[in-house]
Formats: structure tokens, C-alpha cells, sequence
């Protein structure tokens, strides 16, 4: 059987384990990473999820709305071993909130919204500028979360250490 | 003019090389030469894709100012596609062989279609369609405000066309490849392979997480 790993050339497949790790971060960890910079940013899954078919010939599998993260039917596609291949997520920094799918293969952003506008902005200029940072910092934060995901993923030990625990939480 | 959009969808890209620094003047002027030019008048299917700022969608000036976007530089192009409407062929070719009582031969209807495009086509207005990009000129960074394939490559090839770079669209393995990872850490990323998950509803057996290419290469062992 033929594993679907869309955009093999370009490591799809990395971006679909690191959305899961992710996930895997929230219900661990409570989802609260400090980065580069010790900065430190809050993530978590919001009400779309879709796991990535084990084969091209199977049917990708779509939850939406309530909170899917908590459903039967995506605790049976973690026991599965299946991969996220795209899900809703809430970033959030301080007082701003992003919230964004993100398609895991290609790292392509879908459905954003960036934080409310600062009381300070007077006009439009200052209100591009404004949103001209957030939609910058919501690329940075996705690279430093990835970045953060790839120093465990690429130790040496990672399948005894990260891995092993990452393999408990979804036969869990 | 009003302000860049606060959603929708992205798709970033990264360069390598030099570009001109978008806070010089000669970086706006470096776009009017891929300026957009209308089609308003073609005579032709054909379609136009250039530059314009965020104040002035006809591409007839590039005010520095117009592209300060802040911490990046507000990109806009445009896409003007004209094309005859496919109705409007079908109506005067069943007009044609109603007139006659048969159906047109393949030439005839060449002909018939070269006539009406002739025709019509001056008459005809281009579809319009505006796409927003953010440059981050210390990053090497373009955020595209679209996630179309032609888009994407519309934006990939006038881009090229403008400042002799090539943009590369990020993905896990060049994301990787620019997150600041040691040598050996590259290394490992490059031959890095799918971990295969096991499956924990077929048969309750512990878990044991292995990587796929060990997989193959245990099957092949086992095989030979």
C-alpha cells in the first residue's frame, strides 16, 4: 500500500507531523511555547481538523465545528496512527489573537484573521502598518513553532525520547 | 486608499539573491517598467498582468509613498483577462446553421469564430482581479494575499520578470532549511523520512513507532 505523503520532494510529510505535535504540545503541555527571543506565544486547535489519508486510495477524514479535538472520531484517527494534514488554530501573544488553517504539506495559510486593530491607529496608514506587523509576527511564530518542532524531531534519540511519549499520547 | 486586508488566505514565498532595498526610490521605478497595461481595447483573447499600487489600480504611477506598508512594502498587481463569451459563439453559430438548414463544417466554424472575434472582442470588458503582496525585504520574505495556482504563478513570474530573482514558495524542507539548524541537523532534515505511527485498533499490540525507510528496508531483507 501506497502511504500518501503529498509534496514528498518538499517534506509534506514533516508538516503534517508537526501540526500533530502540536496538538500533541496542547494536551501535554497545556500548549504554551516560549521561542526564540523568549517570547512566548499560546496555541491551540480550534474546530476544523483533517487528518491526512494513510493511502491515496482512502478517504481523507474532516471534522468541523464544537470541539473535534475531543471527538471519538478523532481520537480513533490518532489510534490509527494517522496524521493532521490541515487544522484550525488559535495563536495567541500578550493580548493579540490569531487565528488560522493551516494546510500542513505546503505551510500555506487559509481563512486568517489577525488581531483587532491598536486603539492608536488614526488612520489607514497606521492601520496597514498595524496589520502589516501582526501578518508578519503570525509568519514568524509559525516558523519559530516549526523551527522548535525540528530541534526534537531531528535529535538522534528523538524515536526513544519525544517520539515514544508522542506515540503513547495517541494510542492514549 | 484603504488599509491592507486583516484576512484571507497566504502563501509565502522566500528569495535568494539580491533585490533592490524597497526604501529607495528606484525600487518604485523598478515596477513601472513591469507596469500594468490595459487591454480595454484588444482585438484578441489575451491577458495583462502588471504592477500597480495600493492607490492606483490603472498602473499609471508608482508614488514610493503609495507602496509603504510599514514594517514590509504593499505589493498590488493586477490580472486583466479578456476572453469571448462562449454563449455569445453559440448563439451565432446555431443562427448560422439554422440560416443555412446544416451544420457548419469544422472550417466554417474557425471562420465564423475568427469573424465574431474580430467583432466583438473590442467590445468586450476584461475581467479584473487585484492581488495584494507583502515584501519583507531584511527577511527575504513575500507574503501572497492568494492561494490560486495561477496566481501564484502569475505573481512567481512577474516577479521574476521584475527583478531577475526567483522566488521559491516555502515548504516544510526550505522552512527547515531556514530555521537556523546546525550542519548535521540540515543533514538529518534533508533524508529525513515519514514516522510511521502505529496502528493501536488492530489487535492491541504495544507501541512501537518505527521510521518508514527502516520498514522498507527490514521488508526487503525479509524478502531476500
Amino acid at each position: 500500500m501506497k502511504q500518501a505523503t503529498q509534496g514528498g520532494e518538499t517534506h509534506g510529510f514533516l508538516g503534517e507531523e508537526f501540526l500533530t505535535w502540536i496538538w500533541f504540545r496542547w494536551e501535554s503541555d497545556g500548549g504554551e511555547f516560549t521561542l526564540s527571543g523568549g517570547r512566548v506565544v499560546g496555541v491551540a486547535l480550534d474546530d476544523f481538523l483533517a487528518f491526512a489519508a494513510p493511502s491515496e486510495d482512502e478517504t481523507e477524514q474532516t471534522l468541523r465545528r464544537g470541539l473535534p479535538t475531543r471527538t471519538v472520531q478523532a481520537r480513533t484517527a490518532l489510534r490509527q496512527g494517522h496524521r493532521l494534514k490541515r487544522a484550525r488554530l488559535l495563536i495567541a501573544e500578550g493580548a493579540r489573537q490569531w487565528s488560522a488553517t493551516l494546510d500542513a504539506p505546503s505551510f500555506a495559510l487559509s481563512g486568517v484573521k489577525l488581531p483587532e486593530d491598536a486603539e492608536d491607529c488614526e488612520s489607514e496608514e497606521d492601520r496597514t502598518a498595524d496589520r502589516t506587523a501582526n501578518w508578519l509576527q503570525l509568519h514568524e511564530i509559525v516558523q519559530a513553532l516549526y523551527a522548535r518542532f525540528l530541534k526534537e524531531r531531528l535529535r538522534p534519540d528523538y524515536l526513544k525520547t519525544v517520539g515514544e511519549e508522542h506515540a503513547r499520547w495517541m494510542a492514549s | 486608499m484603504a488599509a491592507i486586508r486583516r484576512s484571507g488566505g497566504v502563501v509565502a514565498f522566500h528569495w535568494q539573491g539580491k533585490l533592490r532595498d524597497p526604501r529607495d526610490e528606484a525600487f518604485a521605478k523598478t515596477l513601472e517598467q513591469q507596469r500594468f497595461r490595459t487591454i480595454e481595447k484588444a482585438a484578441s483573447e489575451e491577458v495583462s498582468v502588471g504592477w500597480v499600487t495600493p492607490r492606483d489600480p490603472t498602473g499609471d504611477s508608482f508614488a514610493w509613498e503609495d507602496l509603504d506598508g510599514g514594517t514590509g512594502t504593499w505589493l498590488r498587481f493586477r490580472i486583466d483577462k479578456k476572453v469571448l463569451p462562449k454563449k455569445w459563439l453559440q448563439i451565432h453559430r446555431d443562427a448560422a446553421e439554422k440560416a443555412r438548414g446544416k451544420k457548419l463544417s469544422a472550417r466554417e466554424r474557425r471562420e465564423l469564430k475568427d469573424d465574431l472575434t474580430e467583432k466583438l472582442l473590442p467590445r468586450v470588458l476584461p475581467t479584473i482581479n487585484l492581488v495584494d503582496a507583502l515584501l519583507f525585504y531584511e527577511q527575504k520574505l513575500v507574503l501572497l494575499f492568494a492561494t490560486s495556482k495561477g496566481a501564484r504563478e502569475a505573481f512567481g513570474k512577474l516577479f521574476f520578470e521584475t527583478f531577475t530573482v526567483p522566488l521559491e514558495r516555502l515548504n516544510p524542507l526550505l522552512c527547515g532549511l531556514l530555521a537556523g539548524l546546525s550542519a548535521d541537523e540540515k543533514h538529518d532534515l534533508e533524508r529525513a523520512e515519514p514516522v510511521r505511527w502505529p496502528d493501536h485498533t488492530a489487535g492491541g499490540r504495544p507501541p512501537r513507532i518505527r521510521p518508514q525507510q527502516n520498514e522498507a528496508a527490514e521488508q526487503q531483507e525479509a524478502e531476500a
